[in-house]
């Protein structure tokens, strides 16, 4: 198995690192849910991080952009070391607040629950973000939104409110919403899990165009089919570790571990 | 130094007022406090029960009364209400015994202040506990009314059987915040001169010119009622809630 | 009917509604302001500012108005350093001061409750999404969980102050001439208790009545987001600093 994973590492996207992943490791309570993770994902890399549920892989992004701390590892975003220290009961915790911050900004999240500003109007959601934390003018952050809204097919709904539409326009404007951060990185969780199947489809289409114009995303996702025609490399947790990591039509259709193989005839109904 | 001379002697000071006699005054008040609050909850479980029950009806005009009721009892100032049983009391008993010549012409008869002040803080009351009411009986699951609907239950013993102990049981935490909001209002009817804690902190409080002593008292003396009833309100509610809980 | 004496006695009372308004809305104020103050507290790190808080609700919920006015009237005064005080004691000593000041700590600790349950119901998911996105602590609260926190809030703040409306009645109790003062007096004037206060309830009844549909007002404007969708514009919303 790890003569697979050497290999795949190797194989990646001869480009700059955009995210390097060291022996993430995390624990709740007494479970231990990451039990040393690594994982480097270049410019332009598509990654899905697949396994069942308990594998590890919400935490596992969680713990990249530092909302949930990992208890060991460490996490490089562009080649720079987020660094921590340990707080008083010897959990760790970021040494500087600012740094992460910083970060974050290039690492653009995007939920299963979509997690828009409920009192805010669409547009309002994409520009307050660039507005107070990038700090760009008003009238350049509305025309980027309003390109994004446009891009994503919601662009109608930009005065309305989250609650007034449907799962699948949500998602598409918290998708547009992390846009228009200009991220280095995206970061989606589950993105298509909350949603009716027939809305699926139009965030997966986003999605899709947003790998192939070369954007760096790593997807914690359960729809092979994204995983199988759309990624550069699967990444498979079992138990929390690293299973199987490669290339998806190797992966797909040759499974290089016996778990692997479990999981994806789970799906092929 | 001094400070704590000066706090030794205030306390001496204390505790003899307390014990010449005002000591005992407050104590009689507290009595009075929790006798105009056991009666006035009373009162209100009556007439809050009816409005519920009115506000809960199809009948319109029911429904108009009850809400009449509960948004002129709760909107009210409880002075007001206060005033109104006590002075409006006496002109309704002096105006009917002087017309049908019991008495003389510029005779009085007064409103007992018990009696009034505790109609007052009783109708009062029946406002929130019609809510708390109203709400519990909302909150009944409606399949254990059909059902009991459908094995022929009477309308009366579908209240004795299913209504009543759900509703008792869903309404111990609100009826709670009623005891602790009506332990409040009874201190208003010192005003009428119920002989309850308010008034005899006050009384004491004038003689002796010790107000701040007093009133301090009085405040803790009502912190401890307000505070003694939660956890007698939640052994009520593990109580009634004895067949909803899993056994441990 | 002796429409006559309703009007004039209606009209004694309206004359009284100026000053039992300035009651009500310095107590609100002031009390606003100190719920806030003990809303943090509540959430500080500092444990000392979490227990005066949770001391000060406790005692301010669990005993009655008439004590705490009674308490600040006539029990500070007893007090050689506040009479001889030049800032506290015209305060202390003025009988209008003080009632609103009874007040005002009153409905703080109700309000600060009030408050602090609002701040917990704002959803973690946005607040997770703003951290996401690298904004700092401050900018969450102003732009997050502050809407978020108010809008959830107002309802049960709009009933708080609305209840305050009662609560300026106790004046009359320390020889404040507002509404209910008024009323007592000619009450006991005229020997028509029922009649007067009858007049007074209603001018009461209205005055709350209006009160709850200037907040109804304010919580239909601060709710879109609760509201049927707008028709289609083409114009753009300009985003407010705070929402």
């Amino acid at each position: 198995m790890s003569a697979n994973l050497d290999t795949a590492m190797k194989t990646a996207t001869d480009g700059k690192s955009a995210i390097a992943v060291k022996e993430m490791r995390k624990s709740f309570g007494d479970h231990q849910v990451l039990k040393g993770i690594s994982l480097e994902a270049h410019e332009g890399d598509v990654i899905s991080i697949l396994g069942s549920s308990g594998s590890g892989k919400s935490t596992f992004l969680r713990c990249i952009n530092l909302l949930e701390m990992p208890d060991s590892g460490e996490v490089q975003v562009g080649g720079e070391l987020i660094r921590m220290k340990r707080g008083k009961e010897g959990q760790q915790m970021p040494a500087d607040i600012r740094q992460v911050e910083r970060m974050r900004t290039d690492l653009a999240m995007v939920f299963q629950s979509f997690n828009l500003w409920s009192h805010m109007t669409v547009l309002e959601n994409l520009i307050a973000a660039p507005m107070h934390v990038l700090k760009r003018p008003r009238a350049e952050c509305v025309e980027q939104a309003e390109a994004l809204l446009k891009r994503v097919g919601i662009w109608e709904r930009r005065n309305y409110y989250p609650t007034h539409m449907s799962g699948g326009q949500q998602q598409r404007a918290a998708i547009a919403r992390a846009l228009a951060m200009n991220p280095k990185v995206m970061l989606f969780d589950e993105p298509t899990s909350a949603l009716d199947p027939e809305l699926v489809g139009e965030v997966l289409r986003v999605m899709r165009s947003l790998a192939e114009e070369g954007r760096t995303m790593l997807v914690v996702t359960h729809e092979m089919s994204f995983a199988r025609d759309v990624s550069s490399r699967v990444m498979f947790l079992h138990k929390g570790e690293v299973d199987a990591l490669g290339a998806p039509k190797e992966m797909f259709s040759n499974p290089p571990t016996p778990q692997f193989k479990q999981f994806i005839s789970n799906f092929s109904k | 130094m001094e400070v704590l001379t000066n706090l030794q002697d205030q306390f001496s000071t204390a505790i003899n007022l307390l014990v010449q006699g005002w000591g005992l005054q407050l104590l009689w008040g507290i009595g009075w406090t929790l006798a105009v609050t056991f009666v006035s909850m009373l009162i209100g479980a009556v007439l809050g029960s009816l409005v519920a029950a009115a506000k809960l009806s199809s009948r319109g005009t029911l429904k108009f009364i009850g809400e009449a009721y509960t948004t002129v009892f709760r909107g009210e100032p409880e002075l007001l209400i206060i005033y109104l049983f006590y002075y409006g009391g006496t002109q309704i008993l002096t105006g009917t015994a002087r017309s049908t010549g019991a008495i003389g012409a510029t005779d009085i008869i007064n409103m007992p202040s018990f009696i009034g002040g505790v109609l007052a803080v009783g109708i009062i009351s029946g406002a929130y506990q019609a809510e708390v009411y109203r709400g519990s009986f909302l909150a009944i699951m409606r399949g254990e009314l059909e059902a009991a609907r459908a094995y022929g239950m009477s309308a009366f013993t579908r209240l004795r059987l299913i209504i009543v102990p759900q509703v008792l049981r869903l309404a111990v935490p609100g009826l709670g915040n009623v005891w602790q909001l009506t332990i409040k209002d009874s201190a208003l009817i010192s005003v009428t001169g119920v002989a309850e804690l308010m008034l005899s902190a006050n009384k004491a409080a004038r003689s002796t010119h010790h107000s701040l002593l007093f009133y301090a008292l009085a405040g803790a003396l009502y912190l401890v009622m307000t505070s003694i009833s939660t956890p007698i309100f939640s052994k009520a509610e593990r109580y009634t809630s004895r067949s909803f809980v899993r056994p441990k | 009917m002796d429409t006559d004496f309703y009007l004039s006695t209606i009209w004694s009372v309206l004359k009284a509604l100026p000053l039992t308004l300035e009651i009500w809305f310095f107590g609100v104020l002031i009390g606003l302001f100190v719920a806030c103050i003990l809303t943090w507290m509540r959430a500080s790190a500092f444990k000392l500012a979490r227990i005066f808080s949770q001391a000060y609700v406790f005692v301010f919920r669990g005993s009655p108005l008439l004590v705490q006015i009674y308490l600040i009237y006539f029990g500070l005064s007893q007090f050689d350093f506040v009479r001889n005080s030049s800032i506290l004691w015209p305060v202390l000593r003025d009988p209008m001061y003080c009632t609103i000041l009874a007040m005002a700590m009153n409905t703080a600790a109700y309000s600060s409750e009030i408050f602090r349950g609002a701040l917990r119901a704002v959803p973690v998911g946005p607040i997770e999404a703003a951290k996401a996105f690298g904004m700092p602590a401050l900018t969450r609260f102003r732009l997050i969980i502050l809407p978020m926190a108010l809008r959830l809030a107002l309802p049960a703040y709009s009933t708080e102050i609305i209840l305050m409306t009662k609560a300026t009645a106790l004046a009359s109790v320390v020889t404040i001439m507002e509404m209910m003062g008024v009323a007592q007096k000619i009450q006991h004037d005229t020997f028509r208790p029922i009649e007067v206060l009858t007049c007074a309830g209603l001018i009461y009844l209205a005055l709350n009545f209006s009160i709850a549909r200037l907040f109804a007002m304010v919580e239909y404007l601060l709710s879109p987001h609760l509201r049927p969708p707008p028709e289609q514009s083409q114009q753009i919303k300009p985003v407010p600093e705070v929402l």
